[in-house]
């Protein structure tokens, strides 16, 4: 146990979530970049199995996955009641990529980056596991340009009959319309949804169903695929939060996603089917001609790079950022030296 | 009188702080830099004079004295770099007029604060409608500074070039003086001839060098001045040679995907297939997904793979794996 303790040599603090501490250090057996992710003890209620539940998911899932589009767990240990997780370091996630505006996506690298994700998606459905959170920030590309699928704090197992799942899952932004409606027991379709927004915001480069509240983010769905009827969707009717919308006519997403060519459009709209039993599978995905078109996905050495990777963060703050501190006072007051 | 300029919100003039520079934003009045950096802290908020709603990033050093044209200078910045078509885009003479006409009316509307909302319109109807153009048009007006640019390098190249050449002929100009003066005085010196002879006939040499210099000179080819060359002899334009193109993303050779269902190790008997499962019979005994079940994106073929997969994985599986046992 000590040895485990010292064998990773903290570098530098990377960031905090809700549940975790994440930092970055060195494995001093292989010497290799790793990320370790301290699991915060957290209220009663949330360690009542002794451990937080994400956590748990985490190492449970975690440990028998191993795939390339993957994020590989290294390692667990524990000191006292913490509890830390040992994952491939990985330099950037898909939000950065979107977000920095100095970065142009070619089509070849949207390619590559849904291929990769959908290769990985494909060997987590296939092992019976639904991730259930899928976002750009939780893509994770390292300076290779290999893009895993990481945090599976809210993945589960699927294809029980008769257990009850909570639709409570997926953040809004990226949430399947049969969640949104409060569907107990679904399937692989809510991942494929995820993509689908995922794929459409690297399109864009901005999120593309940006709802405020779950109504809205059902409105902003069927505004744009249309809103679906018992034809379209078969007993829609009968999922336990129903509401009836007004009759929406559907876009075409062709003036939606300008530049993109047919085969694209044909994925995105089998991404974005609004019946859940309608939309793809990541294998049939996978097939479409959109992926064996040219252009060919750039090889991942080739993806493009953060700015924020390549210069390092040696910049001062700006002088906004010191009188707003002045203005708050935040900052200790100087001393005096005679 | 530079000493006057003073900033109208804390006063400070250029006599007291020397240093004092007065920035402008969209509305024209003035302010200095050290009150921008107060009353913008948040990067947004109000003039101090007319209360308009200002961005700090559009804050800008005063050129002019009076705002009136500082604010006409800024305004006709902003709408020309919409309204930026060419004579080349209109059909006739007259058209191209009529716009240019409604590109200083529009600019009057905005600097005197008439009808600013209809003219508002007007800019996102003409840029909404002429998008492609606009874009078109700024691409070719960067691709032109660049040529000029590169021209000007060029000419200064040249000139840098002809000046060195100069500087030679001369030193050698120079040289040559010395040395028939010294030739000169050594035939005066050591020749029995007449004296006046010798300088007479040194004298008609250097005419004569002076005269074969002086075809020479003429003799050089003055540079064919045709239409796509400066005086200088510097080509203008893509006329010869080089045609540039648009950046057009290099096509590589990078494999296309192929897909091939993923290996997958079960260390048992080959588990069916969903089609299998959907066609053989395998769902004729469980119990069905009920509608509400099924409009949740779940269906009972997959609880059933999911079962027989897991029934049939691992029924060989040994110790050392790796080999199985049938």
């Amino acid at each position: 146990m000590e040895d485990r303790l010292r064998r990773y040599e903290k570098i530098e603090f990377l960031g905090e979530g809700q549940f975790a501490t994440v930092y970055k250090a060195r494995d001093t057996h292989s010497d290799n970049i790793v990320a370790v992710k301290k699991i915060k003890i957290g209220s009663r209620a949330d360690a009542k199995d002794g451990i937080h539940r994400t956590a748990l998911r985490e190492i449970k899932l975690l440990q028998e996955l191993h795939h390339q589009n993957i994020i590989g767990l290294l390692d667990v240990f524990g000191h006292m009641s913490n509890v830390s997780l040992v994952f491939d370091f990985m330099d950037y996630d898909m939000e950065v990529v979107i977000k920095d505006t100095s970065i142009v996506l070619s089509p070849a690298n949207i390619k590559s980056y849904m291929l990769q994700t959908l290769q990985g998606l494909e060997y987590l459905h296939n092992n019976w596991i639904l991730h259930r959170d899928l976002k750009p920030n939780n893509l994770l590309v390292n300076s290779e340009g290999i893009l895993k699928i990481g945090d599976f704090g809210l993945a589960k197992f699927f294809g029980s009959p008769n257990r009850v799942y909570t639709h409570q899952v997926v953040t809004r932004w990226y949430r399947a319309p049969e969640l949104l409606y409060g569907a107990r027991m679904y399937g692989t379709s809510v991942d494929i949804w995820a993509l689908g927004c995922i794929l459409a915001e690297l399109l864009l480069r901005v999120p593309f169903l940006p709802g405020e509240t779950d109504l809205d983010q059902l409105t902003r769905i069927f505004s744009v695929m249309g809103t679906p009827t018992e034809e379209s969707w078969p007993g829609l009717t009968l999922l336990q939060d129903y509401i009836q919308f007004k009759p929406m006519p559907s876009q075409p997403l062709r003036h939606i996603f300008s530049a993109a060519g047919d085969d694209l459009l044909h994925l995105i709209s089998s991404l974005l089917t609004v019946n859940p039993l309608g939309r793809c599978t990541c294998e049939q995905a996978l097939q479409m001609e959109y992926f064996s078109n040219k252009p060919a996905p750039t090889p991942g050495p080739q993806l493009p790079l953060p700015s924020s990777i390549n210069r390092k963060q040696e910049e001062r703050p700006s002088l906004k950022r010191k009188l707003l501190d002045a203005v708050d006072g935040g900052s200790l007051a100087k001393k005096l030296i005679f | 009188m530079d000493m006057d300029i003073a900033c109208p919100r804390c006063k400070t003039t250029k006599y007291r702080n020397p240093s004092l520079k007065l920035l402008v934003n969209v509305c024209g009045h003035g302010l200095c830099e050290s009150c921008v950096d107060l009353l913008f802290l948040k990067g947004s908020g109000n003039c101090p004079e007319c209360g308009v709603a200002l961005r700090r990033s559009n804050f800008r050093v005063q050129l002019f004295e009076d705002s009136q044209v500082e604010k006409e200078v800024d305004i006709r910045r902003r709408v020309l770099r919409d309204f930026n078509k060419k004579e080349e885009d209109f059909a006739t003479l007259r058209d191209y007029n009529d716009y240019l006409e409604e590109v200083e009316t529009i600019i009057f509307n905005l600097v005197n604060n008439i009808d600013q909302l209809e003219t508002n319109k007007k800019i996102e109807k003409f840029k909404k409608e002429n998008r492609e153009l606009i874009l078109k048009n700024k691409a070719r007006a960067g691709r032109e500074e660049a040529e000029l640019e590169a021209l000007l390098e060029q000419e200064a190249a040249m000139e840098e070039a002809r000046r060195a050449q100069l500087a030679m002929e001369e030193k050698e100009e120079k040289r040559r003086k010395i040395r028939n003066k010294e030739a000169l005085i050594d035939e005066l010196m050591f020749s029995t001839g007449n004296a006046r002879n010798i300088v007479q006939t040194f004298a008609e040499s250097r005419a004569q060098d002076a005269a074969s210099q002086a075809a020479q000179a003429s003799s050089v080819p003055a540079p064919a001045v045709r239409a796509t060359q400066f005086s200088t002899g510097i080509q203008i334009g893509r006329g010869s040679g080089h045609v540039e193109f648009l950046p057009v993303p290099r096509t590589d050779d990078t494999p296309l995907f192929h897909y091939e269902p993923p290996q997958r190790i079960f260390d048992g008997p080959a588990p069916p297939t969903l089609l299998d499962v959907d066609q053989n019979g395998f769902l004729a005994h469980i119990r069905s997904a009920s509608e509400e079940e099924r409009a949740g994106g779940y269906n009972s073929n997959i609880s059933c793979l999911r079962a027989l997969e897991e029934a049939m994985s691992g029924l060989y599986y040994r110790a050392h794996r790796g080999e199985a046992v049938f």
